[in-house]
């Protein structure tokens, strides 16, 4: 359907003419503003996510002292602090206390607006900075930021193939986010289960406290699964039906192949959460009992459904970073992907494989071991596609002539953290090991290694985009510094978890200082805590270049990375309806480097001389 | 060797922490391969404008052995963690001792079964927090709960099981060293998590003994009462009919200690109580 | 900075640098050039089609979480159905039949307005959009009865399936009826011909969907 998609862009951009203030800016059905919007969206969120992790960070380093800029919080969640001392609403807690670094620092802060943090607050916190950074932060930004603004532009259409549903789609996502943020303000205060929210602890309100918010969590990721299943529906059909002339599936660029398998990912494995969702609000509200053993339910079936999404959807918010990571690296090292058709046929596995590998998430939870062997195996081999694609993404850095720019910069980390968060996953994939350290800070260290390494995919595709997306260039020096500062900071505030984990140090633990055992180890949980204010801080550096370069950064040319794929070719930012003509494509994404060409690049929609066309034939 | 993961006083963890060990030589390989070739080929390859990239597409041999050899090492790997699974999870050595752990919030209750080895006798002996157990022999264990899935974590032992409320899950552990080891919750139970905890108490075959006698005096018959533990029907029953007991404060140190809990009766005045309630 | 050509179908402003190598390179399509190969022919499955299928497998995905929570339950369970109660298959027999009928008149329908028979096919949707309500007010009533007789959704594990399983499809039969009652309101104005008829098509995709489900559930809940 290129040319009626064509057609259709061309009916756009003449309808858009008339269009006013709040059908361009709020109620737009043009891909490109969706986009924005989820972006901005997304960013907001992520500050939002960022802080609840300060608060988190606090309570683990200097356990039960008053947190600082907190008293602002009303009574059931935090307590005013003490007139004469920060530290201290724990009898004899101080000289636990004391003797670790940073504690006179931490006291003194503490006493600006202080207040001690509730136990049952400090779960709320936890919980919600794990599903907003989730569902709140990664998928919007990478899929709906991302996932819209770039696959029309780089498959040559003028817009998604449904304009509308993708306004739904975000305009079903606000309401969504609004409650999730509007669940701290509830009597009760927000969930408090863990992002996971394991039955029966979920399923009953008097068993956490929690009443309104975690139904209010529960209805807002219904909601969100609406959103994206519009998203997901749009994409999908979008890839398979409004490819420009030429663009063949093996000549996608690999972020399009990564948000179409995300899509299929994302399509598939929320409606299982649907369905789980909905058994856990009937058995919040209506007196149902799927989870709750009293009335024959089964608290393991809340886990198998969960994890069955879960596990899929560890790969919906890692696959566009990886895809994101694939461009950039090729673009820079100015050198053709190593191994295209090997990294899209591993994404196509990881996506396969995921389906059944969700066991692994449960290997002490009861299950009969023979399946936890099971799992085991499915596990490992998922392991194998992960390694195909880093060695891939070295044999495209060997030999390359690169550009360390700051997108560039964050791709390379991306990749190496990825390197961990897989290796680390290894340990846990084996069971016999995974007894001890299931449940402990190395798992905290494994998942943020893979989905906060995400945040380097998001800069590097936001760093590399950002002047197709606002027409103007980010600071590169800038950019670096972030680079730089977020590297450190975020290896210095994530590796040491690694040493916790393997000391037994268990997660969502409000108070370390309660076991004997941990003692030894607290240390450097003041360690991560103060890496993770420098990451958090560091992150300043960002917003300030992100909001002068919208004002005032350098005008960006139409394709100022001088790379191939057809986004670069419309204008910076592209009108409405994308392109001037419908691009056609003669051949892959990668060809840099070419020998047809005195210039290290090769456009896809090149036309090249006819001694080029003769030559083949 | 390293020695980083808790001291281990089990006669299993050896081969975990052995398996651990392994994995991270692996793992350190690997990490070290990738990140010397990265470092390398960034600082070779780092842009030079008299110099083109090589044009490539890939190389069939190369991508075949990254994927065969990874998934070999993964496939030995698995057969590995697969013996030792089953040396922990499935060749469950005979024993005579036995103990109930019940989670409930925020507390394990620990059921011992007294001289008739049967659980919901007039002879058991019930109290928070503090499992007694001799050293060196082999410990059968049922795990239940009263409320929300806990986890019986006891790092020394590199023990971890799930208990979920509706069953009791058998599962097995043995202490070589006598002493006091910490039996913290390590899943997400409520507000109250942190600092549910109870104590592992390796008895040295002589204070097991003296711990066991003063329990159950050998010349009396026993002292026990038939309230003082709850049937199986009841921990299960009470997995649905959750009220306002189970939201009972936290308690971060046991509520029953062994001195207080020496009159049974005071247990079972304790969950007389509690079916008053129910 | 130099710049890429930025327009497609410019003329041809590069020379191939290295002549040797470049035959060798242009005869894979794809990498080095090529000539162009033919447009992407009009795709055999077009975009309202498209989309109606994903959600029918997002929705199969839902159903599937269900069903696969229902099986657990009922063959977990020692006792099934629990209580005296039995659900009322007979009704249910005819009215399971009210339903395939109905995808058998709206498969009428998309015959009709093929050949462009305006008013047998304004017919045959308003048939199906009838027999849809009927079975909706069926199961209403009968839901209506069981309440009454005492199974409701908090009174155990076979209630809450019941509900929740048939309740999910009731919910989406009543949207199909929703939706197949604005087609009718618009085949009525004359909106759909021959060649312009994907409107009624995908409705009749979901429509056959909802009923395939109910043949998947029918058996499953009502006949054991």
């Amino acid at each position: 359907m290129s040319e009626a998609g064509a057609a259709a862009a061309h009916d756009a951009h003449a309808e858009h003419h008339e269009l006013g203030f709040i059908r361009t800016y709020i109620f737009s059905t043009d891909h490109k503003m969706i986009g924005r919007q989820f972006l901005f969206a997304s960013i907001l969120m992520l500050i939002v996510g960022g802080l609840l992790a300060m608060m988190i960070r606090w309570e683990l380093a200097w356990p039960e002292t008053a947190v600082p800029f907190t008293s602002w919080i009303s009574e059931p969640f935090m307590y005013p602090a003490d007139e004469d001392s920060a530290v201290g609403a724990v009898e004899g807690l101080s000289e636990y206390v004391d003797p670790y670094p940073g504690a006179n620092f931490a006291k003194s802060l503490g006493s600006v607006g202080g207040a001690h943090m509730d136990p049952a607050f400090y779960n709320s916190v936890f919980t919600m900075h794990a599903t907003i950074m989730i569902f709140f932060v990664v998928m919007p930004f990478m899929v709906g930021g991302f996932g819209n603004y770039l696959i029309p532009l780089m498959i040559g259409a003028g817009d998604m193939a449904f304009p509308v549903l993708n306004m739904l789609s975000f305009w079903t996502a606000v309401p969504a986010t609004i409650m999730i943020v509007y669940s701290f303000f509830v009597e009760g205060g927000a969930a408090a289960g863990g992002w996971t929210m394991y039955a029966t602890l979920s399923a009953d309100p008097t068993l956490s406290g929690v009443d309104t918010g975690a139904d209010l969590w529960v209805i807002s990721l219904l909601i969100l699964g609406v959103s994206s299943l519009m998203g997901a529906i749009n994409y999908i059909t979008t890839v398979v039906n409004m490819r420009a002339p030429g663009m063949t599936w093996f000549r996608m660029p690999l972020v399009i192949w990564s948000l179409f398998v995300t899509a299929i990912l994302l399509l598939l494995a929320l409606p299982v959460l649907t369905a789980a969702l909905g058994m856990l609000l009937f058995d919040r509200t209506m007196g149902t009992s799927f989870f709750m053993p009293g009335g024959g339910g089964e608290p393991i079936l809340w886990q198998h459904l969960f994890w069955f999404f879960g596990h899929p959807e560890v790969y919906i918010l890692v696959l566009p970073a990886m895809g994101v990571t694939s461009d950039i690296l090729s673009t820079f090292s100015r050198k053709p992907i190593f191994g295209y058709k090997a990294m899209a046929f591993s994404m196509m596995a990881l996506a396969f494989l995921s389906w059944i590998v969700w066991g692994h998430h449960m290997f002490v939870s009861g299950m009969n071991p023979v399946l936890g062997t099971a799992f085991m195996l499915t596990t490992m081999v998922i392991a194998v596609p992960s390694a195909i694609k880093t060695f891939n993404w070295l044999g495209t850095l060997w030999g390359g002539n690169i550009r360390f720019t700051s997108p560039m910069l964050f791709a390379l980390g991306f990749v190496s953290n990825f390197v961990i968060g897989g290796l680390s996953g290894i340990y846990m994939a084996s069971t016999p090991v995974d007894i001890f350290i299931h449940d402990t800070y190395f798992i905290v260290a494994h998942f943020h290694y893979v989905v906060a390494g995400i945040i380097f995919g998001m800069f590097a595709a936001l760093y590399y985009w950002f002047p197709k997306i606002f027409g103007r260039m980010m600071n590169e020096t800038l950019g670096k510094v972030h680079f730089a500062l977020t590297y450190i900071f975020f290896n210095c505030a994530f590796f040491p978890m690694h040493f916790l984990g393997v000391g037994g140090h268990m997660r969502r633990i409000y108070n370390p200082l309660q076991y004997e055992f941990l003692h030894d180890m607290q240390w450097w949980n003041v360690f991560i805590t103060m890496s993770a204010f420098c990451l958090g801080l560091s992150q300043l550096i960002f917003f300030v270049n992100f909001i002068w370069s919208l004002i005032a950064g350098k005008k960006a040319d139409k394709n100022p990375w001088e790379a191939n794929t057809l986004e670069w070719t419309a204008p910076s930012p592209p009108g409405h309806g994308n392109f001037e003509t419908t691009p056609t494509v003669y051949r892959g994404p990668y060809e840099y480097s070419s020998p047809l060409v005195q210039e290290d690049w090769l456009p896809q929609d090149r036309k090249l001389g006819p001694e080029a066309v003769t030559a083949s034939q | 060797m390293m020695q980083w993961l808790p001291e281990d006083v089990s006669p299993y963890g050896g081969s975990i922490d052995a398996l651990f060990y392994f994995i991270y030589y692996i793992t350190a390989a690997a990490f070290i391969l990738v990140t010397a070739l990265m470092i390398i080929f960034l600082y070779q390859y780092r842009r030079n404008d008299n110099r083109r990239a090589v044009y490539t597409h890939g190389h069939s041999g190369l991508e075949l052995l990254w994927t065969i050899v990874p998934a070999l090492v993964f496939i030995g790997l698995g057969l590995a963690s697969k013996g030792i699974w089953e040396e922990v999870k499935l060749n469950v050595p005979e024993t005579d001792v036995e103990i109930r752990i019940t989670g409930k919030q925020f507390n394990w209750e620990v059921l011992y079964p007294g001289p008739d080895g049967e659980f919901e006798t007039a002879d058991d002996y019930q109290v928070d927090n503090d499992i007694h157990v001799p050293v060196g022999k082999p410990v059968r264990v049922f795990l239940g709960s009263k409320d929300v899935i806990h986890s019986l974590f006891m790092p020394h032992l590199r023990f971890k099981q799930d208990t979920l409320p509706g069953r009791f899950i058998e599962a097995w552990f043995q202490a070589d060293k006598a002493g006091a080891y910490e039996a913290p919750c390590a899943e997400l139970c409520g507000f109250g998590h942190s600092g549910m905890k109870g104590t592992l108490y390796v008895d040295t075959p002589e204070d097991y003994a003296a711990w066991y006698n003063k329990r159950w005096p050998p010349a009396e018959t026993n002292g026990g009462d038939s309230s003082a533990a709850e049937t199986t029907e009841e921990i299960l029953a009470s997995g649905a009919a959750m009220d306002d007991e189970t939201m009972s404060e936290p308690e971060a140190e046991p509520a029953v200690t062994e001195e207080e809990a020496e009159s049974p009766t005071e247990g079972a005045a304790d969950s007389a109580a509690q079916e008053a309630t129910e | 900075m130099p710049r890429g050509s930025a327009v497609a179908a410019g003329p041809p402003d590069s020379q191939p640098s290295t002549h040797e190598t470049t035959e060798a390179l242009v005869a894979v399509p794809g990498y080095g050039g090529g000539p162009p190969p033919p447009s992407i022919p009009r795709p055999p499955v077009s975009n309202a089609r498209m989309g109606m299928l994903m959600l029918i497998g997002a929705e199969t995905m839902f159903f599937a979480g269900l069903i696969g929570a229902y099986v657990v339950f009922r063959f977990g369970s020692p006792v099934w159905p629990s209580g005296h109660l039995y659900l009322p298959v007979g009704i249910t027999w005819v009215n399971t039949a009210f339903l395939l009928f109905s995808c058998y008149t709206m498969w009428r329908a998309i015959r009709c307005i093929q050949a462009d028979q305006q008013q047998p096919f304004v017919r045959w949707l308003a048939v199906t959009a009838l027999l849809g309500s009927v079975f909706l007010g069926v199961q209403g009533f009968e839901w209506v009865r069981l309440v009454h007789d005492g199974l409701t959704i908090s009174a155990g594990m076979y209630g809450a399936t019941f509900y929740t399983l048939i309740g999910c499809h009731g919910l989406h039969v009543l949207a199909a009826v929703l939706w197949l009652g604005i087609v009718l309101v618009q085949a009525r104005r004359g909106k759909f011909s021959p060649q312009h008829l994907i409107g009624v098509e995908i409705c009749g995709m979901y429509w056959y969907y909802v009923g395939a489900v109910w043949v998947v559930l029918f058996p499953l809940v009502y006949l054991n």
